[in-house]
């Protein structure tokens, strides 16, 4: 089953692919400059200790972002629960 | 691609609708007989569909752009209409999409990801319950580094400058028979105020190497990704966390440390509120009229000095934040978490030389010019002797009426207020000059070039040498330095309990804490945000000064304790 939500609404050790990136065009361009792109398979690594931002793994690279940047992308959860 | 003539092998394909877009543009450049320069036609077409706010500027200089620029919106706002997406995010999105296709066909990556060094240091540094405590132990090593290591330095310069070298320019002097008043210019204008720059110097040079180590070894991200939650509730980035400790020490090299913030925002947010945190330089203040006043509960005072600056940043965050500082997407939090490395020591050396050579340069002039302004102030009109008749007297006894209602309008504290926006330390040695008069000019031993050049080589490796102990003092359960026994200065202390009470005495250790940062910190913050910030900063930290200390005196008298 497929299951369609925001990026942090995920949970570490979760692993997603990118449908939709949405959010102010200034905010979009910078997604788009870190290759948080549609179709890029992402994990949710970790969260901060005090619980944001969120540690993302996506292109080979570790990338934070806050919950409140992250919920302007949505993705589709890849298999459920690993 | 240099050469706009030559066809390229490989054009990516943007889709019909865009290409057509792209096409127009070219037969436009032809129409117009629009020179595109060095740029091939194809690229700056895209990119100038994209709105590229460089090129565009480039462009508008070149004979008949205006028709082909007003083309180029409307073809953009076309591409808007109909997918929905500005131009620049739909080629983005059709060149990710091409290098997946590359990579798919191409590349085969391992089933598992191999678990790196790097993934390893994150589990204990990025740990749910161990991140924090990491942070502040980093933080308070590199605290301790920079301002205790380099704190016997700091005095090895100062000692230097005001012993050997002042003793240098008095010996010139003497030959070349100059008058008195050049003798008091160098010596007390010029030598001392080029020894209130060079001062920050040690630490600087510190400060940086440690700073430069943070950011080249990948930590600084780990620490804003630790610290980023506790820092935005005052509108702040994770990376505002650091110089906002360094502000403890000094808020010199604090302000500089927000160049590792990447938003502008950020940053003049950040050099906003540093300089409430409580410097070294106001410690002295806090001592002497801690001692003077509240006796045993001296420390809690000076305790809860430290706090108050704390919870005023806080307040005055918020403010910012929603009044001249609003959050713009430049804040927004994506950050790369780089794999360790271990930095490169000339990179580290090349950081540290160019940012303390552009303090002395930048903020340096504004400090020494100010020195030397105050030196007027002081020996104006012609021939004054008393303090009291001088420029600087009329200016001191003018303002301390604004002081009247905070409970300290005499002329003495405004003086002395005056000279604390040279440094926040001089407040209690003016106070101590003008209540007990200036001690006598200490007639320096007659000695002879090669013993000053001893003493200061002496100087310096005393300097190392307790540096050194100081370094493995940091060490839990190593002390290797002597307390310093805090000598009470009696004469000055029955002097001030006659000229304050302790209300107005707690008012006026809240107003050196949060009043007008002291010139070399406005140096610091015109450097590197320019003068209306630094104007911003002066009279916003002026104003609640005054504001807070009214509310403790006048508060405190409501409640009889005045």
């Amino acid at each position: 089953m497929i299951t369609s939500c925001q990026l942090h609404q995920l949970k570490p050790g979760q692993k997603a692919i990118i449908t939709r990136v949405g959010g102010p065009s200034a905010l979009r361009r910078r997604f788009v400059e870190m290759g948080i792109v549609k179709g890029e398979t992402i994990l949710i690594e970790r969260n901060a200790p005090l619980g944001d931002p969120v540690e993302y793994f996506i292109k080979g690279y570790h990338l934070a972002l806050r919950k409140e940047e992250a919920a302007q992308i949505e993705v589709q959860l890849f298999g459920g629960a690993e | 691609m240099n050469n706009s003539t030559t066809s390229p092998l490989f054009r990516l394909d943007y889709g019909g609708k865009l290409e057509r877009e792209i096409a127009k543009l070219l037969a436009a450049f032809e129409e117009h007989k629009f020179d595109t320069g060095r740029y091939p036609k194809r690229w700056l077409a895209i990119k100038l569909l994209e709105a590229d706010a460089d090129v565009m500027e480039r462009v508008q200089t070149v004979p008949n752009s205006a028709s082909v620029l007003a083309l180029a919106k409307q073809g953009a706002e076309h591409i808007k209409d109909m997918l929905g997406d500005d131009v620049d995010l739909v080629t983005a999105d059709r060149r990710y999409g091409y290098i997946n296709g590359v990579v798919r066909q191409s590349l085969q990556r391992p089933l598992m990801d191999r678990i790196t060094l790097t993934d390893h240091i994150d589990n204990i540094v990025t740990h749910k319950w161990l991140g924090l405590p990491v942070f502040f132990a980093v933080m308070y090593v590199v605290f301790r580094l920079v301002i205790d290591v380099s704190s016997p330095f700091l005095d090895w310069t100062d000692a230097v400058i005001n012993g050997p070298i002042a003793n240098w320019f008095r010996f010139i002097l003497n030959l070349t028979a100059a008058p008195a008043w050049i003798h008091s210019l160098v010596i007390d204008g010029i030598v001392a105020g080029v020894g209130g720059v060079l001062v920050f110097v040690p630490g600087l040079l510190i400060l940086y190497f440690f700073l430069a180590l943070l950011e080249d070894s990948g930590y600084m991200s780990r620490a804003a990704f630790v610290m980023d939650r506790f820092m935005r509730v005052v509108g702040l980035h994770g990376k505002s966390f650091i110089p906002m400790i360094l502000g403890f020490g000094c808020a010199v090299p604090a302000v500089y440390a927000t160049r590792t913030i990447a938003s502008r925002r950020d940053r003049i947010l950040t050099a906003l509120l540093v300089p409430l945190m409580s410097c070294s330089a106001r410690l002295p203040v806090y001592v002497v009229f801690g001692l003077a006043f509240f006796g045993a509960r001296a420390g809690t005072v000076i305790w809860a000095m430290y706090a108050l600056g704390i919870l005023v940043a806080m307040l005055a965050g918020l403010v910012f934040t929603r009044t001249i500082l609003k959050p713009d997407v430049s804040s927004a939090f994506v950050l790369e978490l780089p794999p360790y490395r271990s930095p490169s020591m000339k990179s580290v050396l090349i950081h540290m030389w160019e940012n303390t050579r552009e303090f002395v340069r930048k903020a340096g002039t504004m400090i020494l010019a100010s020195s030397v302004i105050l030196w007027l102030l002081l020996n104006l009109p012609w021939g004054v002797s008393e303090q009291r008749d001088s420029y600087f007297g009329k200016v001191s006894g003018a303002i301390s009426p604004l002081f009247a209602p905070l409970g300290f309008g005499n002329w003495e504290t405004g003086g002395a207020l005056v000279t604390g926006f040279m440094a926040k330390e001089i407040v209690v040695s003016t106070m101590s000059q003008i209540y007990l008069g200036g001690e006598e000019a200490e007639v320096p031993e007659a000695t002879t070039l090669g013993e000053d050049l001893i003493g200061i080589g002496q100087g310096f490796l005393e300097a190392t040498i307790s540096s050194g102990k100081i370094l493995l003092s940091i060490i839990p359960g190593v002390n290797l330095v002597d307390e310093e026994v805090e000598r009470e200065d009696t004469a000055l202390s029955i002097a001030l309990r006659n000229n304050f009470t302790p209300l107005s005495a707690a008012a006026l250790l809240v107003f050196v804490l949060l009043y007008v940062p002291c010139v070399a910190t406005l140096g610091a913050i015109k450097h590197e945000f320019g003068s209306s910030w630094a104007v911003t900063s002066a009279l916003y930290q002026t104003a609640v000064a005054w504001i807070a200390a009214f509310i403790v005196y006048q508060g405190g008298r409501l409640l009889g304790l005045g």
